[in-house]
């Protein structure tokens, strides 16, 4: 019995479109709530981030109650890097208890990329534990074994790169979050189809739904920028190159143009199961960017 | 070895301001060998506060500087406690541990911290240390081909790298090595690689419970003692 | 405010105290073989630091007679010297003679006054007899020496030629010893002892010398134009003037062979030819005489001997035969083997014989002889047979050197001395350690190459027409500079209390010779043949426990700062400059030098062993003391040693760091390193003056304002 309306999908064989909204730095939540209402029916889910690139704002599970409220369908970022095994299976009961069941599971970026650099990091676990403890806690009992007055039930999901200048460790992480419960895995951004197409060759034999992460550039010096500060980040010199090309001014038009051509071509060869299309504080263009790949309207 | 370096000297300056009479102490184990507080150093930093003291008239002290072979046992606090008698404060050179053994043996004394002492690592080259334990009491080294993610990875995590790394390189610092492609690439040479696949569960914090205390003698039952 | 020395060491528990003050050095290599034992290593090194008077008297203080050395001193230490295994021995004899000239060596008179009654009779006035005089005189004895011969010297006088050893020195030697008031009485041969025993002497030293040369035992040996090598040198320095006619052959390859053929030569001899049985390599002549010789025309042919001489038409036919070398004997020399039927003749005008020679004591010495016609001795004392007669020199040893005799005449005077005052004769042993051992390859290939340099001589086409003396002096850097090539050995680095080693491995990781390593029982060792006393771990490491092992070296910069301090306090030269400067090379005997030392006011100059030596502290103790500034200067490029100033800038960093932190301007903390500076480390220290001159006047105005 599928949890959700988006798990239900993910076993659907229906391409699958899901993006994500940054909270506020701040209390003031109308931007958020606007691109909730922009967003919630123009994709299967939306991931609330959790202190993305460790910068401090507003919680992952406040946005994603509020996705709740204004009727959409939220996936709960979930990090290990600000809370300990008490702190994160509270949330995850608190979760649960509003309805929130899609879980993505991620360790997190460390302190030092955010603006809190001095910290205490926790990773008290890491993803693939925590993926583990959803199991567990699933089964009826707290990580300590302790029983649970009900038991909650979750949709997992975690995060792969397949475009990691050193594969071979990752695709070992892969299959440990794998067989530590992931259902589906929303990758980090693709910009290469030929790594997307041989990282899927090899993560068919799983029984596991791929969404490839698109990450919308606004323009060559962005993209740059990401690839000497983000982690894990390799934007092809390709695509570098397109946005070059584009005049002044019309650099975001271009990364949309990217961005739909990616995403058209992965539905048309019908790559992996669907994407997650990242607009990375740009939200209200994610509605372009589908439209321009022939996406909009897919939410039944 | 415990590595330390020296605290900035305007630090030690306000520290020390209301102390007449102070000793520098230095030690003669790690703290030497780390560059912060052995005897080069303890002489170094006399230097300092003197120049300090003449130039800028900084604060009116006497200092005495003395170097002992440890700091961290007791007996060796015994050799100074002549020395110590006349002072108003002492000054340790030593590692955290040395400052707080010499608070212990003279509860009457001020003990201050001359070193911020930083972690536990070797010697990369002169005058370079790199951390290499975080003494977490329940060591894996055996699982990760003798490099420790705990330690070397900056989120000390235990299922493999990191989605953040680039180039063998750490996303928290573009100088420092992946913790968990260096145990990678080892196992691989030592065909272990299964040892990476297999799961490791959340870490038991409660090996460390703090502070710790190691006991290697036996406890012996009096009534088992022969005649 | 308390000394300095007294905070360094207040940590120091009474024993370790004193094994700060002692010294710890090794006896070089060089010291040991010479017979004198003459400090070598340290006159060297004065040398190298300019100074020449300090070097003489170290010098003077080893030697009685060094101006005679400074010329023909066959000079053994160079033999041993070290330095050869990098490259090529220093000069020390040439550096000997440098030192001599630069610093005034004529005009030292040496004193002497009488303290005993016993009289001393010396026979023969060689080396070893003036020597024992000297020395004799020095205890305050009564001294008459007896020479045969209308002048003293012995063979200084009589054999070496002037052109090696200028008789002026010969002279101003013997005057020194006169006004010492040492009797002398030429023309005197003494035949027998009872007679100066019966006028009064209590002792008596026998230094007769070895001159009655050997014969080759060879038809026509007796026939006229053939003559000894001995009897021809001796003619010519008495005054003499035999003509060698056109065609000279001299049999024999030792120097008295080399120093016939040159003067042969000198004579006029258009052609001299010498003769020698065996090949090079088994020579005894010194190489410097066997080039000197060759350059001048002399010829040499190996493996020839005569077998036969006669005398025809007044010209000499002599026959010769070829020899080849056999096996070598039990004492490794290859004996020369004649080759059958390689008979030839050659016709000379003269032929010298210089075979060897052999003492000649008269029969009413009454003493003990042995082998070869030597006088037999205790070797630890030089007692003869008969009490109260002692011998020593040539006369005892067979024909050896000058440098021997003058340590024969040393040793007799002592134990004369402990003789006449009935002391047992007891052998003063150093206290040191000699060092042996040769430097390992990887310590060799560190060591900067500094080709040797000889000191100049004259053409030979000047020198083969008189007597001049051949060889010149260094002028004053070529000496400097070649007394720097020496190694210092054995005063290198040591680890003074292996307890409070904490084995960080600092000197291991930095030491620029790669000479400290970890024994199997994990303690860190500082190798003493190897160490080239740098003094880089010892300013570097964390502990503070290595020190050079010359109390010297180590206590000198602190010292020095002591001084600078009780001296500039009365000073009112406003700002005071103090700097480190190495204490050789350009700061410290070059241009730099004096211009740096003298010339600019309120400029204090520490001189140091080694930029490298300078530790952090003594910059900030140098501040303490009241320097508004503070250099270091080294030569960078120029060095001996490689890379030490790299050392010093980043001691000079950390330095500054600090300064920062108390509130000084950095720019108080300057180096200067020629040779890899741009700008000419003259103007940059004016440059530094002048700002320093500024940050002062700043620092003065500030303080007025605030009060
Ligand atoms: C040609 C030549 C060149 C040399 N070159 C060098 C050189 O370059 N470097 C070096 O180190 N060595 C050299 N030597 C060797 C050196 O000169 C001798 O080893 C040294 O002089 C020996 O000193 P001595 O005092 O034992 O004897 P001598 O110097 O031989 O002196 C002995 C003296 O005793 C006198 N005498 C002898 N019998 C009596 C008597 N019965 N009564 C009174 N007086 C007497 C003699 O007349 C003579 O003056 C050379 C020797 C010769 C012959
Ligand atoms: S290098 Fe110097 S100390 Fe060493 S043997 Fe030569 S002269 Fe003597
Ligand atoms: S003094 Fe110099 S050569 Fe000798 S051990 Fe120390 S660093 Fe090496």
């Amino acid at each position: 019995m599928a949890n959700s309306l988006f798990e239900e999908k993910l076993y659907s064989n229906e391409f699958l479109v899901t993006t994500e909204i940054g909270p506020p730095k701040g209390a003031d939540i109308s931007e958020m709530v606007h691109h909730i209402d922009l967003l919630k029916d123009k994709v299967d889910a939306i991931n609330i981030t959790d202190h993305q690139s460790s910068v401090m704002r507003f919680p992952s599970l406040g946005g994603c109650l509020l996705v709740k409220e204004h009727g959409g369908e939220p996936i709960l970022q979930m990090t290990c890097r600000d809370r300990n095994r008490l702190a994160l299976q509270a949330d995850l009961l608190l979760a649960y208890s509003r309805g929130i069941v899609n879980v993505l599971c991620l360790t997190g970026d460390s302190v030092d990329a955010g603006d809190h650099d001095e910290a205490k990091p926790v990773f008290d676990l890491d993803s693939v534990q925590l993926l583990k403890m959803i199991r567990i806690m699933e089964s009826g009992t707290d990580i300590a074994g302790k029983e649970l007055k009900g038991a909650p039930n979750f949709c997992t999901g975690a995060s792969v790169h397949p475009e990691a200048d050193f594969i071979e460790p990752q695709l070992i992480k892969f299959e440990k979050k794998v067989s530590a419960g992931a259902q589906f895995f929303q990758t980090q951004g693709i910009f290469d189809l030929g790594s997307l197409r041989r990282f899927m060759q090899y993560a068919s034999q799983f029984n596991v739904k791929i969404l490839a992460g698109i990450i919308v550039l606004a323009s060559a010096r962005m993209a740059r920028y990401m690839n000497d500060n983000v982690p894990g980040i390799i934007v092809a010199q390709a695509i570098i190159d397109e946005l070059a090309s584009a005049g002044k001014g019309k650099g975001l038009q271009k990364g949309i143009e990217v961005a739909a051509r990616l995403i058209r071509t992965i539905k048309e060869e019908n790559l992996c199961h669907g994407v997650h299309v990242m607009a990375v504080g740009n939200e209200g263009i994610v509605p372009d960017i589908l439209e321009a790949a022939e996406l909009v309207g897919v939410p039944s | 070895m415990i590595v330390a370096e020296q605290k900035p000297l305007d630090e030690i300056s306000r520290m020390i301001a209301s102390y007449e009479r102070v000793l520098i102490l230095g030690c003669g184990t790690c703290m030497t060998v780390c560059d912060a507080g052995g005897e080069r150093e303890v002489s170094f930093l006399h230097n300092a506060l003197r120049v300090a003291q003449s130039k800028i008239g900084n604060g009116i002290h006497i200092f005495w500087e003395y170097t002992l072979k440890r700091q961290c046992d007791p007996e060796f606090l015994e050799l100074i406690v002549e020395r110590v008698a006349e002072v108003d404060a002492v000054l340790s050179l030593g590692c955290g541990i040395g400052v707080q053994a010499v608070a212990e043996r003279f509860p009457e004394l001020p003990s201050l911290p001359g070193v911020n002492t930083s972690f536990m690592g070797m010697t990369r080259e002169t005058g370079v240390w790199d951390e290499r334990c975080a003494a977490c009491g329940d060591c894996r080294l055996e699982d990760t081909a003798g490099i420790c993610p705990i330690t070397r990875c900056i989120k000390g995590i235990l299922n493999g790298p990191c989605a953040g790394t680039k180039n063998g390189k750490c996303e928290a610092n573009k100088d420092m090595d992946c913790a968990w492609l260096l145990v990678y690439e080892r196992l691989e040479k030592l065909a272990q690689l299964e040892r990476m696949r297999r799961y490791y569960p959340p870490r038991n914090f409660r090996t460390i419970p703090r502070p710790r205390r190691i006991i290697s003698k036996t406890s012996v039952d009096p009534g088992e003692e022969y005649g | 405010m308390d000394s300095l020395l007294t905070d360094i060491r207040q940590n120091y528990p009474a024993n370790r105290t004193q094994r700060f003050l002692a010294d710890h050095s090794l006896v070089p290599t060089c010291q040991t073989a010479c017979p004198l034992h003459m400090e070598i290593r340290e006159y060297v090194d004065l040398v190298a630091q300019g100074k020449i008077v300090e070097s003489l008297q170290v010098i003077r203080s080893g030697n009685p007679f060094p101006s005679i050395c400074a010329y023909v001193c066959t000079h053994p230490c160079e033999d041993a010297c070290r330095r050869d295994q990098v490259d090529k021995p220093v000069a020390i004899r040439a550096l000997k003679r440098f030192a001599l000239e630069f610093g005034g060596d004529r005009l030292i008179q040496a004193e002497a006054e009488t303290s005993h009654i016993e009289k001393v009779a010396i026979v023969g006035s060689g080396p070893a007899g003036l020597a024992c005089a000297y020395y004799l005189r020095k205890f305050g004895y009564p001294v008459t020496i007896f020479e045969a011969h209308s002048e003293l010297g012995g063979m200084l006088r009589v054999g070496i030629p002037q052109y090696r050893l200028p008789r002026e020195v010969i002279d101003t030697e013997v005057q020194r010893l006169t006004r010492m008031g040492v009797e002398i009485r030429t023309n005197t041969p003494v035949v027998s002892l009872d007679l100066l025993f019966d006028i009064g002497y209590k002792a008596i030293f026998i230094t007769i010398g070895a001159h009655q040369s050997l014969r080759m035992r060879i038809d026509g040996e007796e026939s006229p134009g053939v003559i000894d090598g001995a009897t021809f040198l001796r003619e010519i320095n008495l005054g003499l003037r035999p003509s060698p006619g056109e065609r000279c052959a001299v049999i024999g390859g030792g120097n008295v062979a080399f120093d016939a053929a040159r003067t042969a030569l000198r004579l006029g001899a258009r052609e001299v030819r010498i003769l020698y049985r065996r090949s090079r390599v088994e020579m005894p002549a010194g190489p410097e005489e066997v080039e000197q010789a060759l350059e001048e025309g002399v010829e040499i042919v190996f493996l020839v001997a005569p077998i036969k001489i006669k005398r025809e038409k007044g010209r000499l036919s002599v026959t010769c035969i070829r020899m080849e070398l056999g096996d070598p004997d039990a004492g490794g020399r290859c004996q020369p083997v004649p080759i059958e039927g390689s008979e030839f003749n050659e016709e000379f005008d003269t032929l010298i014989t210089a075979i060897g020679q052999a003492p000649q004591t008269p029969g009413g010495f009454g003493v003990r002889l042995g082998r070869g016609s030597t006088i037999q001795v205790e070797p630890g004392t030089l007692a003869t047979n008969r009490p109260g007669v002692f011998a020593g020199g040539d006369a005892v040893t067979g024909p050896a050197t000058v440098v021997e005799a003058l340590a024969a005449g040393r040793l007799a005077a002592s134990r004369i001395d402990d003789y006449l005052q009935h002391r047992y004769p007891l052998v003063v042993k150093e206290t040191r350690e000699s060092l042996t051992g040769d430097l390992l390859p990887e310590t060799v290939e560190m060591v900067r190459r500094i080709g040797r340099v000889e000191p100049p001589i004259l053409a030979s086409e000047e020198r083969s027409k008189d007597f001049e003396p051949v060889e010149l002096v260094y002028d004053w850097e070529t000496a400097t500079n070649e007394a720097r090539r020496c190694l210092r050995c054995g005063t290198g680095a040591e680890i003074l209390s292996q307890d409070r080693c904490a084995t960080c491995l600092t000197c291991l990781r930095i030491c620029p010779y790669h000479v400290p390593y970890l024994d199997a029982g994990s303690t860190v060792q500082i190798p003493i043949d190897q160490c080239q006393a740098c003094g880089t771990c010892v300013a570097e490491c964390p502990a503070k426990v290595i020190v050079l092992r010359k109390p010297h070296d180590r206590r000198r910069v602190t010292e020095e700062l002591e001084h600078i301090l009780k001296t500039a306090a009365g000073s009112k030269l406003k700002p005071l400059i103090v700097g480190f400067c190495c204490q050789y090379g350009l700061f410290g005997t070059g241009t730099l030098a004096s211009l740096w030392r003298g010339a600019r006011a309120g400029v204090w100059i520490v001189p140091v062993l080694c930029v490298a030596t300078v530790e952090a502290e003594h910059l900030l103790r140098a501040l303490e003391i009241g320097a508004e500034g503070v250099f270091v200067a080294g030569c960078g490029d120029g060095c001996a040693r490689e890379n030490t100033a790299s050392w010093i800038r980043q001691r000079v960093e950390k330095v500054r760091k600090i300064l920062v932190q108390i509130g000084l301007q950095p720019e108080r903390l300057q180096t200067f390193v020629s040779g890899t500076l741009s700008e000419d480390p003259a103007q940059g220290m004016d440059n530094f003056i002048e700002q320093v001159g500024g940050l002062y006047l700043a620092s003065v105005m500030m303080q007025e304002v605030k009060s």
